[in-house]
C-alpha cells in the first residue's frame, strides 16, 4: 500500500520534471548527514499540480541525494533528527545543492555512540540518555564521573567520601543483582574499561585508602559526550558486564580548519566542614557524664576516661563513688574542673580548607587527510585532612587519518599519571581523622605546655592500652604515596567496501600501574602497635619485639592490563528507499591480566635509606609478616555478538541483538562457560506519519520497545571442594603445602537471570519548546545470587546461593522546557524523575535466618522492632502480636544466657517493615536561565521516600566512657531522668543479666525502631553563574572566545529529620566524611 | 580494494579465534583436590587450623596469673577469661573457637568421603590419610565437647546437650545439639574407624604432628579417662606404654617439645607464643614444684621473684597432643579407681624418677608411705605438675571436683563457686546467631 504512494507519486510528476542532487553535511562539523529526508511537501506538490502526496528521498551514507521532482516545485523540505528542518528554495537551472544543517538543540543529538556502533538517533529503539559534557550544566566538576549527578533520569551518584578524588558510587535503574559488582560498565572510545568497580564504601573511610578507580585518570576536559545506555536493547551487546548499565564516553575529536587552541582553569575553593550538627558533648557536658558515670553502677571501663584516671590517681576514686564530689579533696576537684576549661576543637584542628586547581590546554584541528586533538592537563588538590593531597596530569594525543574515502585509521593515546599523599591511618581505624576529630575527648590536647605530645590512651577501644597515641605524632612521622600511571591506547580502522559494506577493527590496550609506598617511623603508633605485636619471650625470660628498632617503609606495586580485540563488519542498506536494513557482527576477544607485588622491610632509617634484617624466632612468625609476597591472575574472555535493525518508512524500525559471552572459568562446568543474551526491539516514530507530519503542535514523537534477558553466574563458586595452594609450617624446620579452602562446595548454583523489558516516548511540541521523554521498564531477576551466612558447624561463614527472584518497576520521566526565548533573555528548565519500586518476589530463607524474609518488600527493605517506650527500668519495651508492650526477656522468650528460644521463624514473625532504604522518587531539576552574555544555572536533586537505618548513638552495654558521643547519652532514663525516651546504661550487676546479655551480644538493640529514619532530601546540588566576554572586544585583542563562570556545590540541603548527622546522604554512618560545599571559578580562553 | 582480500578472511578467522583452548587458564595456585598429594595438602591445612583452645583454657585455672602490672592490651584480651567475666567481657577479649574447629571437621569428613576418588596414591598412603581424618575428627568433637558441655562425670551423658556432631561434608545440612554421650560414642567409633586405617608407625621429626599407629590408643586412653572407664581407660594407656615407654630426660629436653623422645603426636600448639607471653606462673602453682622438682627450672624461669614466666610454650617447638607422660598418669590414675593402688604407685614413681634430682627416691618413698585413699591425691598433683601448661589442667579441674578458685585484680576479688556453671563454656553468641538451633 505504501508503495503505490510512492509509485503514484513518480507516476504524477511524469509530465515536466528534473533531477535535484546535493550533499547534506552538518554545519558543525562538516560531516556528512546520513539519511536526512529530502522531501517535497503536499503542499508544493499541489502547486505544481501532482495528484502525489508523497515525494521525497534520503541522503546516502555521503550524505548525497538524489531524486525527481516536479518542474514546478520550488521549494524542499530537508529533515534529519538532532538538525534543524530546513527549507531550500529551488533555484532554476541549479539542480545541485550543498546543504548545511545546523545541530538542533541538545534533547536530540545526531547520533547516538553506543560504543559498538553509532546509530541514528531516528533508528533508536533502546533506552538511552545522552548528556554533552560542554554543556553549562556540567559545570566544575573534578573528574567525569561527578558529572553525571543529578543529570540522568534512572542514574544515581552518591559521592563515597570527600577525600581528594574518591570516586562516586554510580546505580542506573536500582539494584540488579546482590552479588558481584554493581557498578555500571565503563566504555571510553569503544574500549570497555577494566578496574572501574569500587571497592565497598566502608573500606574508602580511611583517608589512606587512597582508592583510584581507572576513570579518576580521564581528564573531564577532554570528554566530549557521555552516553548512558540504560536498558537491555541498548546493553545487550555488551554481554554480562553490562548487567549495571553502560556509561559510554566519547572523548573530543580534532575537527577539520585551523588550529583551536583552548586554555580553561578551574580553581576551587571548598571550606572545612562544620560539625556542629553532630551535637558532640562539650568538656563541661563529657566530665559531669563521667562523674554521673562513676557514681552510677554502670561499671563498664570504669578506668577509662580523664576523670576516672585524676580520681585514681589520687587514690580518691572509691571516696568518691560513696560520697560523692564532696569526698573529693579540693585540689583533685580542681584538677577535675581544669579540664571544663579545655575543649579542644578537633575538627578545627585536623581538618583545613580545600583548595583545588586544575589547568587544561589543548589543541585540535586538521586537514583533509588528517585530524589531530592534543591535549594537556594539570590537576592539583589539597585535601580537607591537613597532610593529604593530590595531583593529576593527563595528556592525550588523538590523530585521524583518512588514507581514502574508504578507510579510515585512528589512533589514541591517553596517559595519565596520580599522585596522592596521604599519612599513614593505622587499620585500628580510629587514627582515621575523621573518626578520631569525633571520638576524641574535648577536654583531651594534642599538646602540653612544653610542646611535647600529649598521648591519647582513651580512644583506642580497649578497657586498658599503653600503646602511646598522638594524632599529630602520626602525621608527622608517617608518610603514604601513591602513585597511579595509566596508560590506554586504541588504534581502529574502518574499511567501507562499498556503500553498504564496512569492515571495523579496534585494538585496545589498557595499562594501570600503581605503586604505593608507606613509611612509619619507629616513634609512632603504627610501629608501637607492630612491636608490641611481635613480643616474645627470650631467652632472659623477658619479653621483646624481635623486630629490629626504627621505622618500617612498605612499597607495593599492582598493575592491571587489558587487551582487547574486536572486529565486526556491517551491512546497511536501503531498498527503494523503504525497506532499510542495518546488520552488525562481530567478535571480541579480551585478556587481562593482574600482578602485584608487596614488600616491607624494619629497622627502616629514612635519611639513610637503609633497613636491617629481621630475626623471625620462628616459620610461623615469618609467615605472619612477609616481607615479600607477589600475587598474579589471568582472565580471559572471548564473545560474539550480532545484532540488526530494520526500518520501513523511516518510521517503522525492528532490532534484534545477541550476544554469547565466554570466559575462563576453573572448577565450573562448562555449561556455564557461554552464556547468552539477547534483545528485540521497536520503533515507531509516530512524527513521521503523514497524518501528524505537518503538525504545528507535535514535532516530534516516537515510541520505543524493547525486551532482554541476561545472564550471570559466580565466577568464585565451585560445585567442587576447590582451594588455593599455599604454604605453612606446622612444626619447626618443615614447609609443607596446604590447599586453603575459601569458599564452600556449592552444587546448586545455578544461572542468574534477568529480563528487561522498556516501553518509551520521547516527544517535542509547539516547535521543541518542549521536550519529553518517559520510559517505563521492568526488570524481573531470577534465581538471583547472593551471598548468605552458614551455619558455622559447616566449617565455612557463608556461601553463595539462588536465593530469590526480584522485580524492579520504574518511570522515568525526563522533561525540557524552553520557557522563555527572546534574543536577550532565555529560560530553560530540566526536569527528571525516576521512580523505582524494587520488589522481591519470592526469597528462599534459610532456616537459620532470624531476620524476615522480604518476600514482597523491596531488597532493601529496613525491618526493625516496634517499641512501645521505656519500662521502669529504662529497658525498651517490645510491642507483641497482640498490641501489648512487653519486655524483651518476654518478647524474644529468653533464656539464662540471653539467647532467644524461640525457633528462627518465630524470630523472624518478631519484626515489622519500616519502609525501604532506596528512594522510590529520585531526580533533579535543573534551570538555565540566558540573558545576553550571562548565563545562570541552579541545579537541584532530590531523593524522597527513603528510610536509613542510622548507628545507635549509644551501645546500652558496651557504651566506653573514655570516648566522646554525641548528646543522646545525656538524654537516657535513669533514674533521676525516668521521663527520658532512650535506653538506660545496664550495669552488670545481675539484675536482669539475661536481657543485658541479650542487648551485648545480640543484634537486638541496632534493631529497635528508635534507630530507623525517614531519610528524604534535597539538595542544592549546584549554581553557576557565567559570563561570555564581548566578541567585538575578545576579537580585538586576538582571542576567539573568553568565558568566566563561578560555581558553589552543594550549598543547601533541605532534609527530614538529620539530627546528629551531617548531611541526610551520609547519615546512619557518624564517621562519614561529609559532601564538601565547593565554590569554583572557571576561565575559558578560546585562540 | 585490495585491503578487503585482507579483512575478511581475517573477520572469518577471528570468529573461530574463540575456541575453548583461549578460555582454559589454570589459575595460578587454585586446585581441586583429586591426587593423594592433594589430599596431603588439604589434611595439612586440616592440621593447621587445629585451635589451640586448650591452651586458652589455662587462663581459666589456676596456673596462670594475671596482674596490673602486664601489659594492658594483653590484659584486655585475657583479663576477663581470667576472671571467669563470661557475661560482659571486654569486646577485645580472646575468643574461643567454634567454626575452626568445624573447619577441621569438615577437611576430615571430605577426606574420609573422598577416599575411593583419590588418585595417584598408593592404598596404604590413602588407607593412613584416611585413618588421620578418623583421628582428627575424634580429637575436634573431643575438645568441643570438654569445652561447651558439662564434664561426662558430672552430668547425666545421655540427656545433657552438648555440641553438635559433624559426620559429613554436607553443607546444607541443619543441625541441632548432640548429647554428650552421643559425642563419646562417636569419638570412640571414630577411633576404632581410625585404627582399621592408619598403618604408619611413627614419622619423621618434623612431620611428627601427624597421627599414626599409636594414637587411637593413646586418644582411648584420655577419652575412656574423662568417662571415668578406668578399665578401658587402663588398658588402653597399657598398650601405648608397651610400645613407647621412654620418657624424655629432662635436663635434656622438655618432653612437650616436639621433637622429644616422648612426644607421640606433636600437633597441638597449646601455649602459643601470644599466651605464653601474657601470663605469668601463678604462685600458688608454682610451689606445687619444690626444689627437688627438676621441672621448676626446666618449665618456668623465675626473673624476679613474683615474676615467673613459662619455658615450655611460646613457639610450635611446644607441641604435643599425646605423650608418654600423660600415659603413665591416666595409667596411674584408671589403676587407683580400680583399686590396684600398687601399679598406681608404681606408674606415678616412672615419673618421679625422671623429674626430681635424686631419681625421684625421696617422692617414691613418701608415695609408698602415704595411705592408698590419699595415693590419687599425689596422682592427681604429680599430674598437674607434669601437664602443666599443656592444656590439660582445665579439663582436669572439670573432672575432679571442680574445686573453688578465686582471684584478686586490682582489690577486686573473683571467685568461681565449687561446681560453677562457668566450668561449661557457653556456645559462642556467634554461632547461635547463625544457627539458632543451638540455643536449644
Amino acid at each position: 500500500m505504501l508503495t503505490v504512494v510512492l509509485l503514484t507519486a513518480f507516476a504524477a510528476g511524469a509530465s515536466a520534471q528534473r533531477t535535484i542532487s546535493g550533499l547534506i553535511v552538518s554545519s558543525e562539523d562538516g560531516e556528512p548527514v546520513i539519511g536526512a529526508s529530502v522531501t517535497v511537501s503536499e503542499t508544493q506538490l499541489k502547486k505544481a499540480g501532482s495528484t502525489a502526496r508523497v515525494l521525497g528521498a534520503v541522503t546516502d551514507i555521503d550524505g548525497n541525494f538524489r531524486f525527481v521532482i516536479p518542474e514546478k516545485v520550488t521549494e524542499i523540505e530537508i529533515r534529519s533528527v538532532g538538525f534543524t528542518p530546513r527549507t531550500i528554495h529551488l533555484v532554476d537551472g541549479v539542480n545541485s545543492y550543498d546543504i548545511k544543517l545546523d545541530p538542533a538543540s541538545e534533547i536530540l543529538g545526531d547520533v547516538v555512540v553506543t560504543g559498538y556502533q553509532v546509530i541514528e538517533k531516528r533508528k533508536l529503539t533502546a533506552a538511552i540518555t545522552k548528556i554533552n559534557i560542554d554543556d553549562a550544566a556540567i559545570g566544575s566538576v573534578m573528574n567525569i564521573d561527578q558529572a553525571l549527578a543529578g543529570q540522568i533520569a534512572g542514574l544515581s551518584a552518591v559521592q563515597s567520601s570527600g577525600s581528594p578524588g574518591a570516586p562516586l558510587k554510580i546505580r542506573i535503574r536500582g539494584t540488579a543483582s546482590l552479588q558481584g559488582t554493581q557498578d555500571p560498565l565503563w566504555v571510553i572510545d569503544g574500549v570497555p574499561m577494566n578496574g572501574t568497580d569500587l571497592p565497598s564504601t566502608e573500606d574508602l573511610k580511611d583517608i589512606d585508602n587512597l582508592y583510584q578507580s581507572s576513570i579518576a585518570g580521564l581528564n573531564p576536559a577532554d570528554i566530549e559526550s557521555i552516553t548512558v545506555l540504560k536498558d537491555a536493547a541498548a546493553t545487550a551487546i555488551y554481554g554480562t558486564r553490562a548487567a549495571n548499565g553502560v556509561i559510554v564516553v566519547t572523548t573530543k575529536n580534532g575537527k577539520q580548519g585551523k588550529p583551536e587552541v583552548t586554555f580553561s582553569t578551574r580553581l576551587t575553593y571548598s571550606p572545612k566542614p562544620n560539625i556542629d550538627r553532630l551535637n558532640l558533648l562539650t568538656s563541661d557536658e563529657k566530665v559531669d557524664l563521667e562523674l554521673d558515670l562513676l557514681r552510677s553502677d554502670y561499671t563498664y571501663r570504669e578506668s577509662k576516661g580523664e576523670v576516672s584516671r585524676i580520681l585514681a590517681a589520687a587514690g580518691v576514686l572509691d571516696a568518691y563513688k560513696r560520697g560523692g564530689w564532696s569526698a573529693v579533696p579540693s585540689d583533685v576537684q580542681a584538677r577535675i574542673n581544669a579540664l571544663r576549661g579545655i575543649n579542644t576543637d578537633w575538627n578545627d584542628i585536623l581538618f583545613r580548607d580545600t583548595f583545588n586547581q586544575e589547568y587544561n590546554l589543548s589543541v585540535s584541528g586538521g586537514g583533509e587527510k588528517a585530524t589531530y586533538y592534543t591535549s594537556f592537563g594539570y590537576q592539583d588538590e589539597q585535601g580537607n585532612v591537613d597532610g593529604a593531597s593530590m595531583n593529576r596530569f593527563n595528556l592525550v594525543l588523538k590523530t585521524k587519518y583518512r588514507f581514502s574515502e574508504s578507510f579510515k585509521v585512528g589512533a589514541s593515546v591517553f596517559l595519565n599519571r596520580r599522585k596522592n599523599k596521604s599519612y599513614l591511618t593505622d587499620n585500628d581505624g580510629f587514627t582515621n581523622p575523621v573518626y578520631y576529630s569525633r571520638r576524641a575527648n574535648p577536654y583531651q590536647q594534642p599538646y602540653d605546655a612544653n610542646g611535647n605530645y600529649i598521648y591519647d590512651t582513651d580512644i583506642q577501644g580497649r578497657a586498658d592500652s599503653d600503646l602511646k597515641y598522638n594524632v599529630f605524632e602520626e602525621r608527622n612521622n608517617t608518610e603514604y604515596t601513591l602513585e597511579t600511571t595509566g596508560i590506554t591506547a586504541l588504534v581502529d580502522a574502518d574499511l567501507r567496501f562499498t556503500d553498504w559494506l564496512r569492515a571495523t577493527t579496534q585494538l585496545g590496550v589498557q595499562i594501570d600501574k600503581t605503586d604505593s609506598k608507606s613509611y612509619a617511623a619507629g616513634e609512632t603508633y603504627a610501629m608501637r602497635k607492630e612491636f608490641y605485636r611481635t613480643e616474645v619471650i627470650g631467652a632472659d625470660g623477658k619479653r621483646a619485639s624481635f623486630l629490629p628498632d626504627g621505622g618500617r617503609s612498605m612499597e607495593s606495586s599492582y598493575s592491571n592490563k587489558q587487551l582487547t580485540w574486536k572486529a565486526q563488519l556491517e551491512f546497511a542498506k536501503r531498498f527503494n528507499t523503504l525497506h532499510e536494513l542495518e546488520l552488525m557482527a562481530g567478535t571480541e576477544i579480551r585478556k587481562t591480566w593482574y600482578d602485584g607485588f608487596a614488600s616491607t622491610a624494619y629497622g627502616y632509617d629514612k635519611k639513610t635509606l637503609t633497613s636491617k634484617p629481621v630475626l623471625f624466632p620462628n616459620e610461623s612468625w615469618a609467615r605472619l609478616f612477609p616481607l615479600h609476597s607477589e600475587s598474579y591472575t589471568e582472565n580471559a574472555y572471548v564473545s560474539f555478538y550480532a545484532n540488526g535493525s530494520y526500518s520501513l518508512l523511516q518510521r517503522y524500525t525492528l532490532g534484534a541483538s545477541v550476544r554469547f559471552d565466554g570466559s575462563d572459568l576453573f572448577g565450573v562446568d562448562k555449561k556455564y562457560r557461554y552464556l547468552p543474551l539477547y534483545s528485540f526491539s521497536a520503533l515507531w516514530r509516530i512524527s513521521e506519519e503523514p497524518w501528524l507530519r505537518e503538525s504545528t503542535f507535535v514535532q516530534n514523537l516516537a515510541l520505543r520497545m524493547s525486551y532482554g534477558i541476561q545472564g550471570n553466574i559466580d565466577k568464585s563458586t565451585s560445585s567442587f571442594v576447590m582451594g588455593d595452594y599455599k604454604n605453612e609450617s606446622i612444626l619447626p624446620g618443615v614447609v609443607e603445602d596446604v590447599i586453603v579452602l575459601g569458599t564452600p562446595p556449592n552444587r546448586r548454583l545455578r544461572w542468574e537471570k534477568t529480563h528487561t523489558a522498556n516501553i518509551g516516548l520521547d516527544a517535542g511540541f509547539f516547535g521543541n519548546i518542549v521536550n519529553l521523554s518517559v520510559d517505563a521498564y521492568y526488570r524481573k531477576g531470577n534465581d538471583l545470587i547472593s551471598l548468605k551466612m552458614l551455619p558455622l558447624e559447616t566449617g565455612f561463614m557463608s556461601t553463595m546461593v539462588n536465593w530469590a527472584s526480584m522485580r524492579n518497576r520504574g518511570v522515568e520521566v525526563a522533561l525540557s522546557t524552553r520557557n522563555i526565548n527572546t534574543r536577550d533573555f532565555r529560560w530553560v528548565t530540566n526536569f527528571n524523575l525516576a521512580y523505582n519500586e524494587n520488589i522481591v518476589l519470592n526469597e528462599t530463607v534459610p532456616f537459620n535466618q532470624t531476620t524476615p524474609s522480604r518476600e514482597g518488600y523491596p531488597v532493601n527493605a529496613i525491618f526493625a522492632y516496634r517499641t512501645a517506650g521505656l519500662d521502669s527500668d529504662g529497658m525498651p519495651l517490645f510491642v507483641n502480636k497482640d498490641g501489648d508492650a512487653v519486655s524483651a526477656k518476654e518478647y524474644f522468650k529468653l533464656n539464662g544466657a540471653g539467647a532467644s528460644t524461640l525457633s528462627a521463624a518465630e524470630q523472624r514473625d518478631l519484626y515489622t517493615y519500616i519502609g525501604s532504604g532506596d528512594p522510590l522518587w529520585t531526580g533533579g531539576f535543573i534551570n538555565t536561565f540566558n540573558y545576553k552574555n550571562f548565563d545562570l544555572t541552579v541545579n537541584f536533586a532530590f531523593n524522597l521516600k527513603m528510610y536509613t537505618r542510622i548507628q545507635p548513638s549509644y551501645s546500652t552495654v558496651w557504651f566506653d566512657r573514655g570516648m566522646n558521643t554525641n548528646r543522646d547519652i545525656l538524654d537516657r532514663w535513669a533514674p533521676t531522668n525516668t521521663s527520658a525516651t532512650l535506653p538506660a546504661l545496664l550495669p552488670d550487676n545481675g539484675y536482669r543479666s539475661d536481657e543485658r546479655l541479650n542487648y551485648g551480644e545480640q543484634n537486638t538493640y541496632a534493631m529497635l525502631d528508635t534507630w530507623v529514619k525517614r531519610n528524604d532530601h534535597v539538595r542544592l546540588q549546584s549554581i553557576n553563574l557565567g559570563y561570555n566576554l564581548p566578541t567585538p572586544l575578545i576579537h580585538r585583542i586576538g582571542l576567539a572566545s573568553v568565558r568566566v563562570a563561578f560555581e558553589a556545590r552543594n550549598l543547601v540541603v533541605f532534609g527530614a529529620n538529620y539530627k546528629n548527622f551531617l548531611d541526610p546522604e551520609t547519615m546512619g554512618n557518624p564517621f562519614a566524611q561529609p559532601i564538601p560545599k565547593s565554590y569554583t571559578f572557571n576561565l575559558q580562553v578560546k585562540f | 580494494m585490495k585491503l578487503s582480500k585482507i579483512f575478511l578472511p581475517l573477520i572469518a578467522a577471528t570468529a573461530l579465534t574463540g575456541c575453548d583452548s583461549f578460555l582454559d587458564i589454570q589459575p595460578v595456585g587454585k586446585v581441586i583436590p583429586t591426587t593423594a598429594d592433594e589430599f596431603r595438602s588439604l589434611i595439612t591445612e586440616g592440621y593447621s587450623n587445629v585451635p589451640y583452645d586448650r591452651g586458652l583454657t589455662s587462663f581459666r585455672t589456676d596456673e596462670v596469673l594475671l596482674d596490673a602490672t602486664m601489659d594492658a592490651n594483653d590484659l584486655s584480651s585475657y583479663l576477663d577469661i581470667w576472671r571467669w567475666n563470661d557475661t560482659s567481657s571486654d569486646e577485645n577479649t580472646a575468643s574461643f573457637s567454634w567454626r575452626t574447629f568445624y573447619h577441621v571437621l569438615f577437611i576430615a569428613n571430605y577426606t574420609i568421603e573422598s577416599e575411593k576418588l583419590m588418585t595417584d596414591g598408593s592404598g596404604d598412603e590413602i588407607r593412613q590419610m584416611v585413618g588421620e581424618a578418623y583421628m582428627l575428627r575424634a580429637l575436634m568433637h573431643f575438645n568441643l565437647v570438654n569445652l561447651y558441655a558439662p564434664a561426662y562425670t558430672t552430668c547425666t551423658p545421655e540427656t545433657t546437650k552438648a555440641v553438635p556432631l559433624k559426620l559429613d561434608s554436607d553443607v546444607e545440612s541443619v543441625l541441632s545439639r548432640n548429647t554428650v554421650a552421643e559425642v563419646y560414642k562417636s569419638i570412640l567409633d571414630d577411633l576404632d574407624s581410625a585404627e582399621e586405617y592408619l598403618n604408619t608407625d611413627t614419622w619423621e621429626t618434623g612431620y611428627n604432628y601427624r597421627f599414626n599407629t599409636l594414637s587411637p590408643d593413646a586418644m582411648r586412653s584420655r577419652v575412656y579417662l574423662y568417662m571415668g572407664k578406668w578399665e578401658e581407660s587402663l588398658a588402653a594407656s597399657e598398650r601405648v606404654i608397651a610400645k613407647h615407654p621412654q620418657l624424655s630426660d629432662i635436663n635434656a629436653e622438655l618432653p612437650n617439645a616436639y621433637n622429644s623422645v616422648e612426644n607421640i603426636v606433636a600437633l597441638e600448639q597449646t601455649m602459643q607464643s601470644q599466651y605464653a607471653r601474657t601470663i605469668k606462673i601463678n604462685r600458688n602453682f608454682y610451689s606445687k614444684f619444690s626444689s627437688t622438682d627438676l621441672r621448676r627450672r626446666a618449665y618456668f624461669k623465675q626473673v624476679t621473684t613474683s615474676n615467673i614466666t613459662l619455658v615450655k610454650g611460646g613457639s610450635n617447638t611446644y607441641s604435643c597432643t599425646f605423650r608418654s607422660g600423660e600415659m603413665y598418669l591416666n595409667a596411674a590414675e584408671a589403676a587407683w579407681h580400680l583399686g590396684q593402688y600398687d601399679d598406681a604407685r608404681t606408674y606415678t614413681e616412672k615419673i618421679y624418677a625422671v623429674r626430681y634430682t635424686d631419681g625421684g627416691a625421696a617422692k617414691t618413698a613418701a608415695i609408698e608411705a602415704t595411705d592408698d585413699t590419699d595415693v590419687l591425691d599425689e596422682i592427681l598433683e604429680e599430674r598437674a605438675r607434669e601437664l602443666a601448661f599443656e592444656g590439660h589442667r582445665w579439663f582436669d579441674l572439670r573432672r575432679n571436683g571442680q574445686p573453688r578458685m578465686e582471684r584478686s585484680y586490682r582489690g577486686e576479688t573473683y571467685v568461681l563457686e565449687q561446681g560453677d556453671a562457668r566450668y561449661t563454656l557457653r556456645i559462642p553468641a556467634e554461632a547461635i546467631t547463625a544457627n539458632p538451633e543451638l540455643a536449644e
